[in-house]
């Protein structure tokens, strides 16, 4: 067992409710994606990995470390957490500086490392105004700059890409990419798996607490491709982007649930995610965040599991 | 549409101690309060507030005749200050009560712990944000009481000077208490009126209650449970005043003793305390 990630047989309850059950897996170098429906256990195996929750049961290692209340492992790792909470007084400049300075590192390098780290992830344009004024989108491209500005071994995402817009993702996904090009580690978690396709093909399946399937991502693509893969889009124009996205031939159904929000299904997911930035881009149409509810890999999933 | 991205490198920064990474909590912290208008009000009027009655009870004791010359007994007064417990109460509740109980509703908390930083480091932290700003009622107007009076002619040089030494001391004594109860109390809950709450009801369900049963039952020994009284015991005995009717040493000890087991308490909490945030 030398992975970037060991778990054996870990398990945490939360008073009678069980986040992880007899958690075995192992995650190698590079990117590996942590694919599981809300509350399957990801943000649980996450913050266990992080040091700030202690296994009930089992063993888990990063870096080939115990995890909790290790302070000098944490220079080495760098975390995105899915909360969208910050303090929203802090410009991003000033909120990447703050955790960088949380590291000991000094004033002027934190200045320069947290304006390089918001120009990697697109945000130098808003990297003074203050986050509370942030999308959700941008939000997280915050957040994941603060997570690799002080050049950490490893990265650990949770749900880096939930709410985020097309050009969010695109900066998102590139830079995750380019880390793990860098010789870095990273660990994703999503619930919408064609989002982890474009980055890696290794992938851990989580559901109710355990892990059920890991390894080559290709072999559950054909599985999924059978359930219509549903995305909610923010919009201030629906019912225009509807009638633009109307060409895409593998829709199956286009709902309104709000006023600004138009929820999509289709058979073709990767096909959508691809053409999607693109019709965005030629209509001008206003995108404020994308979100994939997990009823589609629920399904999958509760099919997996019999 | 195009999107060109700059790529990411590694590379090695050396990295500073302990000292400034908890600095940067307490800067990040002072930040946060000092934005917040009900911070500063309170700040504002719990400084100004106390000073002007401390000053004007050691002048109306210098004023009233007592037989005897201005001496460091007069001090006792401004240091039984009883605004000086109501703000003392405001200041916990308002600014102290979020330290941590905001950290743990919020993503701060998480944020915190992701970067190299102890239990310890944070606890520190928030002890140094809050301690020098409840000591803006527990300290500044005692000295200021003294330097004006000083300057004023009222009191020697030396006397004045002396008291200052002592207000620093008993100041700070109470000051210590309630950081240590404030943060534990904040340590307690997400929910930062929860502990807000919890600072009022130490200080005036313990404080009132036991000043009336002692008056009913006539046994002083019940004051031992008010930590405003044992303060006061111990801050009249420090200025060489009669006692107020407890022993100043037992109530000394209590103060320290519930100072420090506090402490002892957030500490061990933080230190098992789990992240869970959804």
């Amino acid at each position: 067992m030398n992975g970037v990630v060991e778990a054996v047989g870990v398990s945490k309850w939360y008073g009678e409710v069980l986040g992880l059950n007899a958690f075995t897996a192992s995650f190698g170098k590079g990117i590996t994606g942590l694919v599981g429906p809300n509350g399957a256990g990801k943000s649980t195996l996450f913050k266990l990995l992080i040091g700030q929750l202690h296994s009930d049961q089992g063993k888990i290692t990063l870096l080939g470390e115990n995890p909790w209340n290790n302070v000098p492992l944490k220079r080495r790792l760098g975390y995105c957490p899915e909360q969208n909470q910050l303090y929203g007084w802090l410009t991003g400049q000033q909120f990447v500086e703050t955790l960088l300075r949380l590291d000991g590192m000094p004033a002027a390098e934190s200045r320069k490392e947290a304006t390089a780290a918001l120009k990697v992830v697109g945000l130098s344009s808003a990297a003074h105004r203050p986050t509370r004024g942030y999308s959700r989108g941008m939000r997280q491209r915050a957040k994941l700059a603060q997570a690799l500005a002080h050049h950490p071994e490893i990265l650990i995402l949770d749900e880096p890409l939930s709410g985020a817009d097309p050009a969010g993702r695109v900066h998102i996904l590139r830079t995750i990419s380019e880390f793990a090009k860098d010789g870095g580690h990273v660990l994703m978690s999503t619930h919408v798996l064609y989002e982890i396709e474009r980055v890696t093909n290794n992938i851990v399946l989580i559901h109710n607490g355990k892990a059920i399937a890991s390894g080559n991502i290709h072999a559950i693509r054909a599985l999924i491709d059978t359930h219509p893969h549903a995305v909610r889009i923010e919009t201030s124009k629906p019912r225009q982007l509807a009638q633009a996205l109307a060409r895409m031939e593998h829709l199956v159904s286009f709902e309104f649930p709000a006023a600004d929000t138009l929820l999509v299904r289709t058979r073709k997911p990767d096909a959508f995610y691809r053409e999607l930035p693109q019709i965005v881009s030629d209509t001008k149409l206003d995108v404020r965040g994308l979100e994939s509810p997990d009823d589609s890999l629920d399904a999958v999933f509760r099919y997996l599991v019999g | 549409m195009s999107i060109t991205l700059p790529t990411y490198s590694r590379l090695e920064i050396p990295l500073l101690g302990r000292r400034q990474r908890v600095w940067a909590i307490i800067a990040t912290g002072l930040r946060k309060e000092l934005r917040r208008p009900a911070a500063i009000v309170v700040m504002a009027l719990g400084a100004a507030f106390t000073t002007i009655t401390s000053i004007a009870i050691l002048f109306i004791a210098t004023i009233i005749p007592s037989g005897q010359a201005p001496n460091l007994t007069f001090f006792s007064g401004p240091a039984s200050n009883f605004f000086v417990l109501f703000f003392v109460s405001l200041m916990a509740s308002v600014i102290g009560a979020g330290l941590i109980a905001d950290d743990l509703q919020s993503m701060a908390f998480t944020l915190y712990l992701s970067r190299p930083i102890t239990q310890l480091d944070y606890l520190l932290a928030k002890a140094a944000i809050l301690a020098p700003l409840v000591a803006m009622v527990t300290i500044l107007p005692l000295l200021l009481a003294a330097l004006v009076a000083a300057f004023l002619g009222f009191f020697s040089w030396t006397i004045a000077l002396e008291a200052m030494g002592i207000s620093i001391v008993v100041g700070g004594l109470l000051t210590l208490f309630y950081t240590a109860i404030t943060l534990f109390l904040s340590s307690l809950s997400r929910r930062k009126g929860i502990a807000g709450a919890g600072v009022f009801a130490v200080n005036f369900g313990l404080t009132i209650p036991a000043e009336v049963l002692t008056i009913v039952i006539g046994n002083r020994s019940i004051l031992y449970l008010s930590p405003w009284d044992n303060y006061v015991a111990v801050a009249t005995a420090a200025f060489g005043a009669s006692s107020t009717g407890i022993d100043w040493a037992v109530a000394l000890a209590i103060l320290l003793g519930v100072t420090v087991l506090a402490a002892l308490v957030t500490y061990v909490r933080m230190k098992a305390v789990e992240v869970i945030t959804g």
